[in-house]
């Protein structure tokens, strides 16, 4: 093991009892959101390479190879797919053996995620509906989807008290309005580089954060 | 000096314990098991000093049952609460008045 914190009955000196004190809480406060940076891993992966897949369609951006559209659905779906389970099956560690108050606020934010994605969903296909080309489905759909995540960070700020969580959700919300004035196909590059790749980012600071936490 | 400093949690492990269960928000309580976990202590260990910070009145202790698995939940009282920021209070000033 990396720490070796003492566990007897001996007072240390004064100095010493704070600086155990201070990172035995850093280290709670890690372990209770051990899952959170994988978690934004997996998401950044499923952004980057699948909205990456749908820009190199055939027609689309990508001067330097294309997929074709089956191959290119497919693996955003897919994508998106092994992103839900995955954060579905890290998140429900998140706050393990904790029950009480706070539990509430867990748990009703877990749900928003899943029915804020559904009505994202919903109102796109309500609009295909309506008679929107599928042309301008392929800007909204990302849009709307960023739309929703970019807030559900603003809540996320707001109940845990985060600047970075502040930070990503108005980025998201910056990124989903730029992408939709980039247009088709370009959208789609903005999505997956600006979207994908500030959760990934937002990953990798959060290990090495914790990694420095632990020294 | 450290005389001030309140005796029960003025030892290394029940530092750690009452260090770990005040980060938890009121009206929260972290199981037996996942304490252990966090804290890296034997159950029997883990256990005693329980004991002395539920004997001082600063840790609260309820039994439920997980379907048929008894499980221990372990939460900071209102007193062990003050308590804890009494004792980080005295040890800053300490620490102040020292340098």
């Amino acid at each position: 093991m990396t720490n070796d914190l003492p566990d007897d009955d001996t007072p240390l000196d004064p100095a010493a009892m704070l600086a155990l004190l201070e990172q035995q809480q850093r280290k709670v406060n890690n372990d209770l959101i051990a899952p959170v940076p994988w978690i934004l891993l997996v998401w950044g992966f499923a952004w980057l390479l699948g909205f990456l897949a749908l820009w190199s369609m055939p027609g689309g951006g990508n001067p330097l190879f294309e997929v074709p559209p089956t191959i290119a659905w497919l693996t955003f779906v897919a994508l998106l797919i092994v992103a839900i389970v995955v954060s579905a099956i890290l998140g429900s560690r998140i706050g393990r053996g904790v029950r009480g108050a706070s539990g509430f606020s867990g748990a009703v934010y877990g749900l928003s995620w899943t029915f804020g994605s559904i009505a994202a969903a919903g109102i796109g296909a309500g609009m295909v509906r309506l008679g929107m080309s599928s042309d301008l489905a392929g800007v909204l759909f990302p849009a709307l989807y960023g739309l929703v995540a970019g807030l559900l960070y603003l809540a996320g700020a707001a109940i845990w008290r985060s600047i970075s969580q502040l930070v990503l959700g108005l980025w998201l919300l910056l990124v989903s309005t730029v992408s939709v004035f980039a247009g088709l196909p370009h959208n789609y590059l903005v999505m997956g580089l600006a979207g994908g790749g500030a959760f990934l980012v937002y990953g990798i600071v959060l290990f090495i954060i914790r990694a420095r936490s632990r020294q | 000096m450290s005389g001030e400093l309140d005796p029960v949690i003025h030892a290394a492990a029940r530092l750690r314990i009452t260090a770990t269960l005040a980060t938890l928000p009121a009206g929260d309580r972290m199981s037996f098991p996942r304490l252990q976990e966090i804290l890296e202590m034997t159950p029997g260990n883990l256990s005693t000093h329980l004991r002395k910070l539920e004997d001082a009145g600063y840790v609260d202790v309820t039994k439920t049952h997980q379907g048929r698995t008894p499980v221990t939940y372990l939460a900071l009282t209102t007193s062990g609460r003050h308590a804890f920021e009494r004792y980080t209070e005295t040890l800053r000033s300490v620490l102040g008045a020292t340098e």
